[in-house]
């Protein structure tokens, strides 16, 4: 069986364990290198599973892989991207794709003019709960779809993530994309108009937002709302949630993605925690990442995907300038 | 303190058999244009029947006049009532239109009579709870909120409610309760932008509230859920979150096998059951500030800048716009 040589490059977005695990109970996977420009990051990694280490991530991409994984800081996501275009490797990058929308369609179009598949990483696309959530959807189980209240709350990252020469932006840019994909999704129309409200409220001197609240209506008529806010504390007990009431006119359905989880209190946790037992969604998109990539099949979630979502978000910035809606 | 009823349906009743059970407070009178309602209540509390407001008025001895009319006809008996000297407790929403709302308050004020509003999700104890850990400093400064109210459309039983000129529509009639409470606990509004979405027997909206304090909160309110009529809301600060949700709060579940005549298979009546109800707890501060001459915890002003946030989610989804406050009406 030929295997799937795939590098990934940087770990600055812890979601790059979570990938690097998957990829690895995969037979039909080989996880050949690590590039990572801050080697502590990823030293404990490379030694256990004896991985070839690069500073510089092109001299990762000079090496005989097909693929590559990148969790870098936003802002490099574009320029590592074109890059491992150039040289022929497929890509699934971790969200917001990129920070601008002429940045995101330069990856789109390098990937394309080279041949290459570039995927954006929107594992909540494998939630059980929301696949099968489309699907009564489709069957026209709530009638016609009206509008859609989301959230996608987390804990403030810290790190990178909030500075904004490194992120791109804050909650609003990190949160929106996730639900957004889920609704585009679901929806099946393009957003047209957005209309949004941002700011630092639960930390003190951060630079960038750590609150946001979205708004869409999409061409078909449906709106929708999207809490994108890092409002989990330490004491809650967990990291945050995606969650999604979808209303119609005939019914109502009530996605909660990670209410599969047991009430833990442990002494040893020091508070009480929900621990989820619901499958593991980044290892079946890993998996369909690495289907479609050894079969020559189109990716299951574009570049196109992506930036769709994150751009959305880079209106939410526009609209939150003007005070108003503003149109895409 | 002598008191009557004016509108003998659901919170009409529920008004009336509160007055009834209350120590110092008499129910004189119970009044409905269908008289069988006004009998109704009336063999419910003792109080007398009358199918006419001007007749309860002649002949009834009352101080105080509870209002649970239709909305479209609270500015009409308000004004009616205070100029014969009357207190007034008048359902929500206070009036359809703010125009309505400050006649009815002035006209209250110049007969020096009272004037209470039902806004009676601030006497629900959860929800007094939230604000009271809000208050304590447990969550630090209000950041996001969220609050959610859905159940069925009241117009599949009362045709008054599928007309938007007498009800105000889910806005103005349900969303109005979780609007009070959060500018009654975070705050001042400075802007207010809405979504909705009306069909027959539904009637859907989305709505985000700016605090002058930088906080924002998303309102849900849904007219067409089907499903058991449920409310869900939090307040997530700097140094805590507080949820409450009406679904995971019954204390008590009444779980019955199905009798012949049913096809459903199960019936499970979930409830949250106290010693006094919301309503109650509600009518005997009104009834208190009334004899004390005490400020209330919701006063007429409040219900009228409950009634300007909803006319202003209203304008906001009509223009597509956000709406900067104060409203200025059409």
């Amino acid at each position: 069986m030929k295997k799937l040589r795939i590098g990934m490059i940087s770990f600055a977005h812890g979601h790059a364990f979570s990938y690097f695990n998957s990829l690895h109970a995969l037979p039909e996977v080989e996880v050949t290198g690590i590039a990572d420009s801050v080697p502590s990051r990823v030293e404990n990694l490379v030694r256990a599973h004896q991985l070839s280490y690069y500073e510089d991530y092109r001299q990762l991409l000079d090496t005989d892989i097909d693929a590559v994984v990148i969790c870098s800081e936003n802002v490099y996501h574009a320029e590592i991207t074109i890059e491992a275009a150039r040289r022929g490797k497929h890509v699934l990058c971790e969200k917001p794709l990129g920070i601008t929308k002429e940045s995101m369609e330069d990856m789109i179009a390098a990937c394309r003019d080279n041949n290459v598949q570039l995927m954006t990483a929107f594992p909540c696309r494998y939630l059980a709960a929301v696949i099968q959530a489309k699907k009564a959807v489709e069957r026209g189980e709530i009638g016609d779809i009206i509008a859609i209240k989301g959230t996608n709350r987390g804990s403030f990252p810290g790190g990178w993530f909030v500075e904004p020469e490194l992120s791109g932006g804050g909650a609003l840019l990190d949160h929106t994309v996730h639900v957004m994909d889920l609704m585009n999704w679901i929806i099946g129309s393009a957003v047209k108009e957005v209309y949004a409200y941002a700011a630092p409220l639960f930390q003190e001197n951060i630079e960038v937002e750590d609150a946001g609240m979205i708004h869409v209506k999409f061409a078909s008529g449906v709106f929708g709302v999207l809490d994108t806010s890092w409002s989990r504390n330490g004491t809650f007990p967990t990291w945050g949630d995606v969650t999604m009431e979808i209303v119609g006119t005939k019914g109502v359905i009530s996605v909660d993605g990670f209410a599969q989880k047991n009430e833990l209190y442990s002494k040893v946790n020091g508070k009480g925690t929900w621990e989820f037992w619901g499958d593991n969604m980044d290892a079946y998109m890993i998996q369909d990442f690495v289907d479609a990539i050894l079969s020559g099949e189109p990716v299951p979630i574009s570049g196109e995907d992506g930036l769709h979502s994150a751009n959305v978000a880079l209106a939410g910035y526009q609209s939150l300038k003007q005070g108003q809606p503003v149109q895409l | 303190m002598k008191v009557a009823v004016l509108g003998c349906g659901g919170l009409g009743r529920i008004h009336a058999s509160i007055y009834a059970g209350m120590q110092d407070v008499e129910l004189t009178g119970v009044c409905d244009i269908q008289q069988d309602l006004a009998d109704d209540a009336a063999r419910m509390t003792g109080a007398v029947a009358y199918s006419s407001f001007e007749e309860m008025l002649e002949k009834a001895e009352f101080d105080v006049i509870s209002i649970a009319l239709p909305s479209y006809l609270h500015k009409e008996y308000t004004m009616h009532a205070a100029k014969a000297g009357k207190h007034v407790i008048s359902e929500k929403p206070i009036a359809l239109n703010l125009e309505d709302a400050e006649q009815m308050i002035r006209c209250c004020e110049e007969n020096g009579v009272r004037l209470f509003v039902g806004h009676v999700v601030r006497f629900f104890p959860d929800y007094v709870n939230m604000k009271q850990s809000l208050d304590e400093g447990k969550l630090g400064r209000a950041c996001v909120a969220h609050a959610s109210r859905i159940g069925g459309h009241p117009g599949a039983t009362k045709a008054w409610y599928n007309e938007v000129e007498q009800s105000g529509g889910v806005m103005v009639d349900l969303m109005i309760h979780d609007l009070d409470f959060l500018r009654w606990s975070l705050g001042e509004v400075k802007t207010v932008y809405g979504l909705n979405r009306r069909e027959e027997l539904l009637d859907y909206a989305l709505v985000t509230l700016q605090f002058e304090s930088g906080a924002v909160a998303n309102v849900e309110a849904n007219w067409g859920f089907p499903g058991q009529f449920q409310t869900k809301s939090e307040i997530a600060g700097s140094e805590g979150i507080v949820m409450a949700n009406s679904l995971k709060s019954s204390s008590l579940q009444i779980h019955k096998a199905p009798s012949a005549s049913e096809t459903s298979a199960f019936v499970t009546v979930p409830e949250s059951p106290g010693f006094q109800s919301p309503y109650e707890l509600e009518l005997l501060h009104f009834i208190d500030c009334i004899r004390t001459g005490s400020e209330s915890i919701v006063t007429a002003r409040d219900a009228y800048k409950a009634l300007e946030l909803a006319l202003a989610a209203i304008e906001s989804a009509r223009t597509g716009r956000a709406i900067y406050l104060p409203l200025v009406q059409r």
